[in-house]
């Protein structure tokens, strides 16, 4: 397994107040396989993701990412992993206002000392008529698809997507699913989805049920279907 | 690759041009003045520096009571390694009552510096001191009578030893408004009569390479020695003054270092006021832009990295502030500050000198207080994890500290809690307005208080006339009061007038002078803080014997330092004879007395001189401290207030929606910032006036003499009328801001 997560448990709050999170996850993710958490609100799967990132830590268990355990590493060698392998995308596009489409990817190019050719990937992007707008001129969609362009231009091994369409309508978040797809089939990144929405998990190689901070169910998907043909 | 986000820095400064501009300008004329300020007094100080070598500044000084002996002066020359020269002078009156000491031309010591027109050629000419002549609008080829003779003005010149205009040596302030040095041709001179002629004699050292601290030693030898050796020629010292000891040469020099100081301190404090309207519009953008700053370190930024980007605008800014400060501070405001100076001294012409450590001072030093203070408030913001920037959640009491408020009306509940979500901002405004509020009573207070000292100084004054004799002779004015006076020194060599004063003095009559009776002037009671029972030393200048006074009671009398004490005590203290006495106190003029025998009369003049010269000198510098209180004002209500209405943009644009108007807004957001204003003035000003006279002290402890420290009520009120009027020119502004903000801004964020 690329990715191993051995009995992570979590919880917030002290005594009474107290609210497990997650109850002791274990499970692996393939190299260059597109798995989505899926569940309802409060399950843990994005609790479960930020562990993964490196911006959250669990309270007991290992995350061991290509034979390397995070727990053992300090702040600044969290910082490094992130830099070095991992790209973040949220629901909110959390853009630079004042910097343009193409500016803000380059945020996310000066991370790496071998980043992808940006041209290329705006054009895969599908931002060439629009790179040199700023985030406030752009639709849900094209903000969504810059955020996706600053976290896979570093090339990173591992993208993970917060609820990437949980702010979009129907056609958008088709698009941006298909994005998804188009980069992990294009640079073989591996690359995790929280979601809630069931059709998504069509797509996935690997989906991984969450239900109160346990896993309900994983399913390995034997018969992807291409996020363009999904429907919900 | 360069990092991208540098390319926010320019659009940072463009997208909030009005605040930058205004934080730019406030920089760059603060720099601007310091720079001048000190670019200017470090060039004029070191004209002043070198004036001692290059116009051949005299050692000392030396009156006799009549022409030396030869022999005398040769022995002096010989025994001391000197060389004397003579500096005979008359003292004028004019009717006017303005003084003019008349010199002859000189070629070897204390030369002067011609700065318009030309030293005397012929008989009939005389030229004036520069500034006693622009204090007087006096110019060249205007006629000037001395003793009933015309003169022809044909040049204005410093005086290298009278760079401050000091009549007397124990004098507490100069004048140079109604004393001038003057320089006639010898026939001229010796044409005028003998009354006020001084037999002056000044020396230099023959060994160049004595210390400060030598040739005091030197001055000290050869003052207790002269005054026995005088004695064998029949002749005796009246006055005896080292340089170090001489005002006129060192007020001056003194005066500049001074400055300097205050004007370091000046600039450092409004740097870290500065630096906190920074660091606070800062944090708040870090607030603002905290699920961006979360999405960058989850991608791999470092704190580092975040940090430099948040340093780079204020940085930037303040780099900006202090070149543009130096350029003008370089090439306009050193005039204004060389004004300044030329209108208080007669100093020789100065040349600009770069002076790296003003460069420091106003740029460098500025740059750390900026970075420090930013780089602190920075790291702090950002001390948080991802996470908690992703969800927004940066401070830690907001969950747990919900501060339940008393049932009031809504708006002022509302308004309660804009004060305290905006806490450190308010907090930061509270400083910036202490701060503004100190330079401004600074402004406002000295010209009251100069008038108020002059007023009490004529109101406890004891007579018209206050005669002081060389020799003790009779007087058959009426109501003409013996009493004795003389000085002794403190430890601080600040000159204690003595007065001996009849038991049941006329004129001195606030306290019975019973004998053992002493009494301390009112200002000397309260410069060192005496208390009744306290005993004082004080000791001759020349002889070095000690005095020791134990204080009775206070005597209002603000004009000097002095000791009120009875005639008798007095006389059997410095072991005069029973019946000697100095002077009379008289408020009708002696006729009878010849003129050669007064020593001096003392007038009103001569006790306002001091309120008058720092009235003049010091005027054109307290409306500058004002009007840089004022601006500071605006400044800092503009950029606090500024940063609470984009702080609560979206939630101004939410009850734009619900409907309330711009007015009614206004009244929720800026209306708390009012009241922090209003509120922040009111507790200012007290501890302003706390402040002030704390610096007052202190201050005036350097000082020699006293003035009474006194605010006058109308202060209080102008102070707070004027802090008001700032705010409503900036709420205007603001007002303008609240309407800019489109209702779509919610939705925007909502989305």
């Amino acid at each position: 397994m690329y990715l191993q997560l051995d009995n992570i448990k979590k919880s917030y709050g002290e005594g009474e107040n107290k609210n497990e999170v997650l109850k002791g996850i274990t499970c692996g993710v393939e190299k260059g396989h597109i798995c989505v958490l899926l569940g309802p609100s409060g399950s843990g799967k994005s609790t479960l993701l930020n562990i993964i990132g490196g911006i959250d830590s669990a309270d007991s268990g290992s995350v061991i990412i290509n034979n390397e355990k995070l727990e053992s590493y300090s702040d600044k060698q969290l910082t490094l992993y992130r830099r070095k392998h991992l790209g973040y995308v949220f629901q909110s596009y959390n853009l630079i206002p004042n910097l343009t489409v193409r500016e803000n990817i380059e945020v996310g190019a000066y991370l790496s000392d071998s980043p992808l050719p940006i041209d290329d990937l705006i054009e895969t992007l599908g931002l060439t008529k629009h790179q040199h707008k700023i985030p406030s001129q752009l639709s849900g969609g094209q903000q969504q698809r810059t955020a996706i362009g600053r976290a896979i231009i570093k090339n990173p091994d591992i993208l993970l997507c917060d609820e990437p369409t949980g702010a979009l309508d129907y056609k958008t978040s088709k698009e941006i699913l298909k994005l998804i797809e188009e980069v992990n089939q294009k640079f073989g990144n591996t690359i995790i989805i929280v979601t809630h929405n069931d059709a998504i998990k069509l797509m996935a190689d690997q989906v991984i049920k969450f239900r109160d901070g346990n896993i309900r169910k994983i399913e390995m998907n034997t018969n992807k279907v291409p996020a363009a043909e999904l429907d919900w | 690759m360069k990092n991208p986000l540098l390319k926010r820095i320019p659009r940072e400064l463009k997208d909030d041009l009005g605040k930058y501009i205004a934080l730019f300008l406030f920089l760059t004329l603060t720099i601007g003045f310091v720079s001048g300020f000190l670019v200017a007094d470090n060039s004029m100080k070191k004209a002043y520096d070198n004036s001692f070598e290059d116009y051949d500044i005299e050692n000392g000084h030396f009156i006799l009571d009549k022409k030396a002996d030869n022999e005398l002066l040769d022995y002096a020359e010989n025994e001391y390694n000197i060389k004397i020269y003579e500096l005979f002078c008359k003292d004028k009156e004019n009717p006017d009552g303005h003084i003019v000491r008349l010199y002859l031309p000189r070629t070897d010591i204390n030369r002067l510096d011609v700065m318009d027109g030309e030293l005397p050629s012929s008989d009939g000419e005389i030229v004036l001191d520069r500034l006693y002549a622009e204090n007087n609008d006096i110019s060249i080829g205007d006629d000037y009578t001395v003793d009933d003779k015309t003169f022809k003005v044909t040049g204005l010149v410093a005086f290298s030893d009278y760079s401050a205009l000091f009549k007397k040596n124990t004098d507490m302030m100069f004048d140079a408004n109604k004393f001038t040095v003057a320089v006639i041709s010898e026939n001229d001179f010796n044409s005028l009569s003998e009354a006020g002629l001084e037999y002056e004699y000044a020396w230099l050292n023959n060994d160049t390479s004595l210390n400060d601290d030598d040739q005091k030693e030197l001055a000290d030898k050869i003052m207790i020695d002269l005054a026995g050796k005088a004695a064998e020629y029949d002749n005796s010292i009246t006055d005896f003054v080292a340089r170090q000891d001489n005002q006129a040469i060192k007020f001056t020099g003194d005066d500049m270092g001074g400055d300097a100081v205050m004007i370091h301190t000046l600039l450092y404090i409004v740097m870290v006021v500065l630096s906190f309207a920074f660091a606070v519009t800062t944090k708040s953008t870090i607030e603002q832009e905290s699920k961006v700053i979360g999405t960058l370190r989850a991608s791999g930024y470092t704190r580092t990295e975040l940090a430099a980007h948040f340093l780079a605008v204020p940085l930037v800014v303040t780099l900006l502030g202090a070149i543009a400060g130096n350029i003008i501070g370089y090439t306009g405001m050193k005039f204004i500050v060389a004004d300044m100076y030329y209108h208080s001294y007669s100093l020789p012409t100065y040349k600009t000198i770069w002076n790296a450590s003003a460069f420091v001072s106003t740029t460098v030093v500025p740059l750390i207080i900026i970075f420090l203070i930013n780089l602190l408030i920075i790291c702090t913001s950002l001390s948080h994890t991802p996470l908690q920037f992703i969800r927004g959640e940066l401070s830690k009491s907001r969950r747990k500290r919900v501060i339940k408020l008393p049932n009031w009306k809504f708006l002022s509940r509302f308004r309660t809690r804009v004060i305290l979500q905006n806490i450190p901002a308010f907090t930061t405004l509270f400083v910036g307005i202490l701060f503004a509020s100190i330079l401004l009573m600074f402004g406002l207070l000295f010209s009251p208080l100069l008038s108020h000292f002059k007023d009490q100084v004529v109101d406890s004054k004891f007579s018209n006339y206050q005669y002081v004799l060389k020799a003790p002779v009779p007087t058959s004015t009426e109501g003409a009061e013996k009493y004795c006076v003389t000085s002794l020194i403190n430890d601080k060599d600040e000159e204690i007038t003595i007065y001996g004063i009849q038991n049941d003095s006329e004129y001195v009559n606030d306290k019975s002078f019973e004998p053992g009776s002493i009494y301390l002037s009112e200002g000397y009671m309260e410069k060192y803080g005496f208390k009744k029972g306290h005993t004082l030393t004080l000791q001759d200048k020349y002889s070095k014997e000690e005095f020791d006074f134990k204080i009775d009671d206070k005597y209002d009398y603000p004009a000097s330092l002095c000791i009120f004490m009875n005639m008798d005590d007095f006389n059997t203290m410095f072991g005069k004879d029973k019946d000697y006495f100095s002077g009379y106190f008289t408020n009708e003029k002696i006729t009878d007395i010849d003129e050669t025998i007064i020593a001096s009369v003392i007038t009103e003049h001569d006790l306002t001189v001091m309120a008058d010269q720092l009235e003049d000198s010091m005027g054109r510098i307290f409306p500058m401290f004002g009007g840089f209180a004022v601006l500071i004002y605006i400044l800092m209500i503009y950029l606090l207030a500024k940063l609470i209405i984009e702080k609560n943009a979206s939630s101004i644009s939410m009850i734009k929606i619900l409907g309330y108007t711009d007015q009614e807004v206004s009244k929720l957001y800026n209306r708390a910032t009012s009241m922090v204003v209003i509120g922040s003035m009111l507790i200012s000003i007290p501890i302003c006036s706390l402040l002030i006279k704390l610096i007052y002290y202190t201050m005036m402890l350097e000082f020699s003499g006293w003035l009474t420290y006194w605010i006058a009520p109308w202060i209080y009120p102008a102070m707070f009328a004027i802090g008001v009027v700032c705010y409503l020119v900036v709420s205007v502004i603001l007002l303008k801001k609240i309407k800019k903000i489109p209702m779509s801004q919610a939705l925007k964020n909502m989305e």
